[in-house]
């Protein structure tokens, strides 16, 4: 297979620069929508945000829309989101309620919360004609694969290929904190959800996110902000400042925080803003203590994790209940979707303080997003021009250590781009990755 | 009649006093007069844009914005600073506000200087708010409700609370205070 630039696919990465293509050629995001949206397990939804039989959540599976349902007998099903019979979209909200069947609203015809087909008006039309309820072809289509851990639903449009937890690997740890913070060991979407537009290939943002060589340069403004007249010192400044003052840390800092990368372009970055011993957190820790006792709540809190990347689809952070979901919508745009989640029998602070993190840092609103926003416009844009073909991975490049099943480096490293590049290169080789 | 909402107490002012208050904070936005802006709020007084058509508070729920007097500081400073990136160029807001009218069933929405004694005024608008940057032109638009706490002749704002219409959509950057 070749590119319109009539590079072969396998020639534009390189262990540590890619070709300036791989974010601006509409060819090869069509392709990335075969072949990684299409293979690898995508997240889908949360099945807190389907409680009751008929309630479901629409998704974005690459570019097809799908319903993920919950039904009668408790089971969650991922379904496309078309009618067999002519083609409508059969839920348009991004979450609702389908009552006891899923009724087209152009001719009536209803199916099961699985998708079978339950009835069609006027069955008698139909006698005598190929048309078969028995076919699957006249039934509501369902995703190949779907599967749930711990409540987070993911979905795979490929037939075959390794099972979710095999999917997930090492970055299940990063799933298994943000549930086991939950002193009822479960965690539940709440709070509304914010969608911002990115003018920006989806990859930018995935290599953003644990891209620790940016903040200080990128978010100068808001630190300048956050900070004037705020002294950091000793946890004295309030929370809403020093998650954005918190970027401006020097560059040793960075350095030395955990970089950890797994097979399949997972990663994840050790935490940048922890929190102080404030009220919020030792409530949090007495109600974590009152179920598991000091020492094991000691070992999930120790657990200190800024952004989960797990590849190519989404975004958990641990430490306070934040899942970014990853939908491209084109070549040059993306839409992501970010969730907060309230930690079930913690105290009510503790999610509200979550909520308090995503006004600030995850609202389309926030003072700290924007310069990311703006930064990744501005690759898309330069990476356009023929000033150059090739963007750089080089830093700490050959230096990554294999230890235990999984890569590690320096905090500074770009090994978690490597590491999604290594995926996307046997992604698109047509590979599991 | 809700919590707070106490337009009865002593009579309404004259309603041509709060249209010349909401024009002239109307032309202190559209011109970047921050500080200017800043002051028309009483001390604890509460910037809030809620992210659903039925959001009942800020604090169990996220918000589009939620900015108290630090937070519409650190914003206000930040618009301003010679590496935010992204306000290179700036952005630029024409506003339109009319419909102004009392609203007596507005409700304060959350804990906060709502919960006080003190007399104020409920005021409804509708607001259309061109906004350009760089090579993007967009209209924002949705209703303003205020609650205003007179001040000799004129006022402070103990709330702004903006709906924007599509405020459950998806969003570009919201830099600028709506």
């Amino acid at each position: 297979m070749t590119t319109p630039n009539d590079l072969p696919l396998q020639d534009l990465v390189h262990h540590d620069k890619v070709h300036r293509s791989v974010y601006t050629d509409p060819h090869i995001f069509d392709l990335e929508m075969e072949r990684i949206f299409g293979r690898a397990w995508i997240y889908v939804g949360h099945e807190s945000q389907i409680p009751e039989p008929g309630d479901y959540h629409e998704a974005l599976l690459g570019q097809q829309s799908v319903l993920m349902v919950r039904a009668s007998d408790g089971r969650v099903h991922v379904l496309f989101n078309r009618c067999p019979h002519k083609g409508a979209k059969l839920a348009t909200l991004p979450c609702g309620k389908l009552g006891k069947v899923i009724r087209c609203p152009f001719h009536g015809w209803n199916f099961a919360h699985d998708g079978r087909l339950a009835s069609v008006p006027v069955r008698k039309g139909y006698e005598g004609t190929a048309f078969d309820e028995s076919d699957p072809d006249f039934s509501i289509r369902r995703v190949p694969r779907t599967g749930s851990y711990r409540g987070f639903v993911f979905a795979s449009l490929a037939e075959d290929g390794p099972d979710l937890e095999t999917f997930l690997g090492g970055i299940r740890t990063s799933l298994d904190n943000f549930c086991d913070r939950a002193p009822d060991g479960e965690v539940e979407v709440a709070g509304g959800v914010f969608r911002v537009w990115q003018n920006s290939n989806w990859k930018i943002f995935l290599e953003n996110l644990n891209d620790t060589s940016h903040p200080m340069v990128t978010h100068e403004s808001a630190i300048n902000a956050a900070r004037d007249g705020h002294s950091d010192a000793e946890g004295g400044m309030p929370f809403r400042l020093h998650i954005i003052a918190g970027n401006g840390e020097p560059y040793v800092f960075w350095d030395e925080l955990e970089m950890v990368a797994f097979d399949r372009g997972h990663s994840y970055m050790g935490a940048i803003f922890t929190p102080p011993k404030d009220p919020v957190s030792l409530a949090h820790i007495a109600a974590l203590e009152a179920v598991h006792g000091p020492e094991k709540t000691r070992e999930i809190l120790s657990v200190q994790r800024h952004n989960s990347v797990i590849y190519p689809s989404c975004s958990p952070h641990s430490s306070f209940q934040q899942l970014r979901v990853i939908r491209p919508v084109a070549v040059d745009r993306t839409l992501v979707e970010i969730y907060t989640f309230r930690l079930k029998g913690a105290p009510p602070e503790v999610f509200q303080r979550a909520v308090v993190y995503a006004n600030v840092v995850n609202s389309p609103s926030s003072n700290v997003m924007p310069d990311d926003i703006e930064v990744y416009a501005r690759c898309q844009e330069g990476l356009k021009g023929d000033g150059g073909d090739w963007v750089s991975l080089h830093r700490d490049a050959g230096r990554d250590r294999f230890e235990d099943g999984r890569y590690v480096a320096n905090g500074l490293s770009e090994l978690p781009m490597r590491n999604q590049y290594r995926a996307w290169a046997r992604y698109m080789s047509g590979e599991d990755a | 009649m809700g919590a707070g909402a106490q337009n009865g107490q002593g009579g309404l002012p004259d309603i041509r006093s709060i249209e010349r208050f909401l024009y002239r904070e109307a032309r202190l936005l559209d011109e970047r007069r921050w500080s200017e802006w800043l002051a028309l709020f009483a001390e604890d007084g509460v910037y809030w844009a809620p992210l659903t058509h039925d959001q009942p508070d800020w604090i169990d729920h996220a918000s589009l914005f939620h900015e108290d007097a630090l937070m519409r500081q650190v914003r206000a400073r930040r618009l301003e600073e010679k590496r935010a990136w992204s306000q290179q160029p700036p952005t630029h807001t024409a506003r339109i506000v009319g419909n102004v009218h009392f609203d007596e069933e507005a409700r304060w929405p959350g804990p906060g200087p709502g919960q006080g004694p003190e007399p104020r005024i409920v005021v409804r608008s509708t607001f259309h708010v061109m906004e350009w940057r760089h090579d993007t032109k967009r209209l924002l638009g949705g209703f303003y409700t205020y609650h205003l706490l007179p001040e000799g002749e004129s006022f402070r704002i103990a709330l702004k609370r903006v709906d924007l219409i599509d405020r459950e959509g998806a969003h570009e950057m919201l830099e600028v205070f709506l």
